[in-house]
């Protein structure tokens, strides 16, 4: 009996056991879209999808003010899981029952939904997308056809937070040159801080704090420019300096880094523990939330010696809202769109979501997210990895973050690290094109 | 040493067929019977099975189908920097994963479930504690372990400094040398039960006679093991053996939870499970073409060594027998 028993289960277990995989691919694939038929009645419902289940209250407010503005026009608000929301949406997109308006993301994160024809272009469409600056257009321009899809809602940039009260404690002031930078570092090494809090663990931070230190060093916007037209690659040696920083760089950071997680490198910050944390906008809400009491302060990291570029803070733009090209009502959904590209809406996002408003003009109120505004707008530099190689895959951040670990453990040197990135990229980037 | 062997009119099934009273039933009620089974099988199964083989032989643009491009997809999982090293690392640490965690339940799953075969004090608490950790979700386990072992926080290098074992202390997960080890054990801890679980249920259906002839013919406890226990669970080993396997292949939660979705440090914790979900989830506009083939090379791995495998130890228990 255990004999017949075990010849029918066992091959039924082999398919269960790998049919989840499989099936995690199957989703229809329907035909591209369809135009929608014009609104046959005033009064539109308008759909809004969104990865910030925790923005919902804030966004519900903002759209009451649409909705006091134009009669007839109901936004209802949905949110997903963030983790999940890329699945969904694309599905959602592919047949009936999508959203009108959806938030999509940035760069090489938009591409895929451009490219199966989701979206409608908006070039002809918003006249809002004039208020934008080109660097914020990109973010949602399809890699093929050069038409923008999106109208920018954020953007994140990033520089270091500091403890005031551990750099008051040790007489400290905000590094104004890489001397001063390193002296401070030291200085809290001396004093049992960690000088800066950073994760490998989850290691996608790393091409954050290379950029937040390194861009000077490889040459910043000139670079960029430079890489994007093949004047030079990855292995030039002002990058490869750059990566040399990262090294510089490790002991400054907390022991055994390569173990501690992006968690733990917060505690670290929150606890007091550590001096500096090299992060972004978009971590300080987080502060705000789980340490109220402490002394924050931001400072822009000076550039490194035989820097060829300006130091300069980092940044991206960060999701934007595009309109579903199977939406039942195109019309009011353009509306919508073309209302979050004005100062109203910019001012009304950065007010109740606490986010830097992609919408020129805007003041935030949180002083600093108005600090890092301020310091991104003296000198934006694009996240280089982030904005320019995220096409394809490889993605330029993944290749690079798993090198500096590598180096960290030893095992690559920074100019092997630096030709694992060219060598990576250059098999879906063509310079120039 | 003569043991006797099991009388084989008791495990035979009787003699079916016509001339005993059983008579075929007509194919209408066969197919009646048949195909609620037979649909969900389809629908459930051979569909997206079907339906992923499809698409792994197209180009993908987000979630629509674009060009056929005959093995391409299949070509850039085997030949694309850095899915070219990643794809056999992970294929490795699969097989490694199964090697040391069959080496582990097995001679601990079976030590134990023969410790607690016979009748003794605590043997339900016991069997229950062992059977606990497995009842809970694997990102749970996994995430509890991250954080004994942090290396900041963690509770486990704070206990081997206070016993003066400094120089022990490490970075458990953030080690390429220790992270996959460390991976290895907590599952061993997790998954224990569940092969200690099939040993007893094993040992429990093997009549106590067989064991008490043999004793009566003078045989010592190993012989006893040796020779009657242990071929009669050879079934069991097969099964045992067969599950591990597939779990191998498809374990995925406890790694996550441990090394993150890149199987760090350096991919030293990488596996097929993770490497799927990187390509399919963030694998950029043709994630679906190449995920698809990575899901059907992953299959037909599975299918193929668990069929093998079967196979192997059907013979293996015909020789015995």
């Amino acid at each position: 009996m255990r004999t017949l028993s075990r010849e029918r289960l066992l091959p039924l277990v082999a398919i269960l056991a790998a049919v989840p995989l499989v099936a995690a691919t199957s989703v229809d694939s329907s035909a591209g879209p369809v135009i929608a038929s014009a609104e046959t009645s005033e009064e539109v419902t308008l759909t809004v999808w969104s990865w910030r289940p925790e923005d919902e209250d804030a966004y519900n407010e903002i759209f009451d003010v649409y909705e006091a503005a134009n009669p007839g026009v109901t936004v209802e608000f949905v949110p997903f899981v963030n983790t999940d929301y890329n699945t969904i949406l694309s599905t959602g997109l592919t047949g009936d029952g999508g959203p009108d308006v959806a938030q999509v993301r940035s760069y090489g994160g938009v591409q895929p939904l451009i490219e199966a024809g989701q979206l409608l272009a908006l070039d002809d469409e918003v006249d809002t997308l004039a208020n934008f600056p080109p660097l914020a257009l990109k973010s949602q321009t399809g890699q093929s056809d050069g038409l923008v899809y999106g109208v920018p809602i954020a953007y994140q940039a990033f520089t270091a937070f500091y403890n005031k009260g551990i750099f008051d404690e040790l007489g400290l002031v905000e590094p104004e040159t890489w001397d001063d930078f390193v002296a401070v570092l030291d200085t809290l090494a001396e004093n049992d801080y960690i000088p800066v809090s950073s994760p490998a663990k989850d290691n996608w931070m790393i091409a954050i704090v290379m950029d937040a230190i390194g861009a000077p060093r490889y040459g910043g916007q000139q670079f960029e420019s430079d890489v994007l037209s093949g004047a030079t690659d990855f292995n030039d040696p002002d990058y490869v300096a750059a990566i040399e920083l990262m090294d510089w760089l490790l002991p400054y950071l907390p022991e055994d880094v390569v173990g501690v997680s992006y968690e733990d490198s917060k505690t670290l910050f929150l606890t007091e523990l550590a001096g500096i944390f090299i992060g972004g906008s978009f971590e300080i809400g987080y502060w705000r939330n789980n340490g109220p009491d402490l002394d924050l302060g931001v400072f822009q990291v000076p550039a490194p010696p035989d820097s060829s570029a300006p130091a300069s803070v980092v940044g991206w733009y960060d999701g934007a809202f595009g309109v579903n090209a199977n939406s039942d009502s195109p019309d009011a959904a353009l509306d919508l769109v073309e209302w979050m590209g004005t100062p109203e809406f910019g001012q009304l996002y950065t007010e109740n979501i606490k986010q830097l408003s992609a919408v020129p003009g805007t003041t935030p109120e949180d002083p600093l997210l108005a600090e890092f505004g301020e310091l991104f707008g003296a000198s934006p530099v694009s996240y280089l990895h982030l904005v320019n190689f995220r096409y394809e895959q490889p993605t330029g951040d993944s290749l690079l973050r798993d090198g500096v670990v590598a180096m960290w453990l030893g095992q690559a040197t920074p100019e092997e690290v630096a030709a694992d990135v060219q060598t990576g990229l250059s098999q879906w980037f063509t310079p120039g094109e | 040493m003569t043991v006797g062997k099991p009388s084989s009119a008791r495990l035979t099934r009787p003699a079916s067929g016509k001339g005993v009273g059983r008579v075929a039933p007509p194919w209408r009620i066969l197919l009646l019977f048949l195909a609620p089974a037979f649909l969900l099988y389809t629908i459930f199964l051979i569909y997206p099975l079907a339906q992923a083989l499809f698409f792994s032989f197209f180009e993908w643009k987000g979630t629509v189908r674009g060009a056929f491009v005959g093995f391409d997809n299949f070509s850039e999982l085997f030949g694309r920097f850095p899915l070219n090293e990643q794809l056999p690392r992970a294929f490795i640490h699969n097989i490694t994963f199964f090697l040391a965690t069959m080496a582990i339940q097995v001679s601990l799953g079976l030590l134990f479930a023969l410790l607690l075969h016979r009748p003794r004090r605590g043997r339900s608490f016991l069997r229950t504690t062992y059977v606990l950790p497995y009842m809970i979700s694997p990102l749970i386990v996994g995430y509890v372990w991250a954080l004994i072992l942090n290396p900041t926080f963690g509770p486990f290098n704070s206990v081997l400094k206070d016993l003066g074992l400094d120089e022990l202390a490490r970075p458990w997960l953030g080690d390429p040398a220790t992270a996959f080890p460390v991976v290895i054990l907590v599952n061993a801890w997790f998954w224990l039960g569940f092969p200690m679980l099939l040993f007893a249920a094993g040992l429990s259906a093997i009549p106590e006679d067989f064991a008490e002839a043999a004793r009566v013919d003078g045989a010592s406890p190993w012989q006893v093991f040796r020779h009657v226990t242990f071929p009669l669970l050879i079934p069991v080993f097969g099964t045992v053996a067969i599950l591990t396997f597939i779990y191998s292949f498809n374990v995925f939660g406890l790694v996550w939870a441990l090394g993150g979705v890149d199987g760090g440090p350096v991919g030293s914790t990488d596996v097929l499970g993770l490497l799927f979900y990187r390509t399919a989830f963030t694998g950029g506009i043709n994630a679906f073409g190449t995920a698809s083939a990575l899901a059907v090379v992953m299959f037909v791995a599975i299918f193929g060594v668990s069929m093998t495998a079967r196979w192997w130890f059907r013979r293996l228990e015909g020789g015995i027998a």
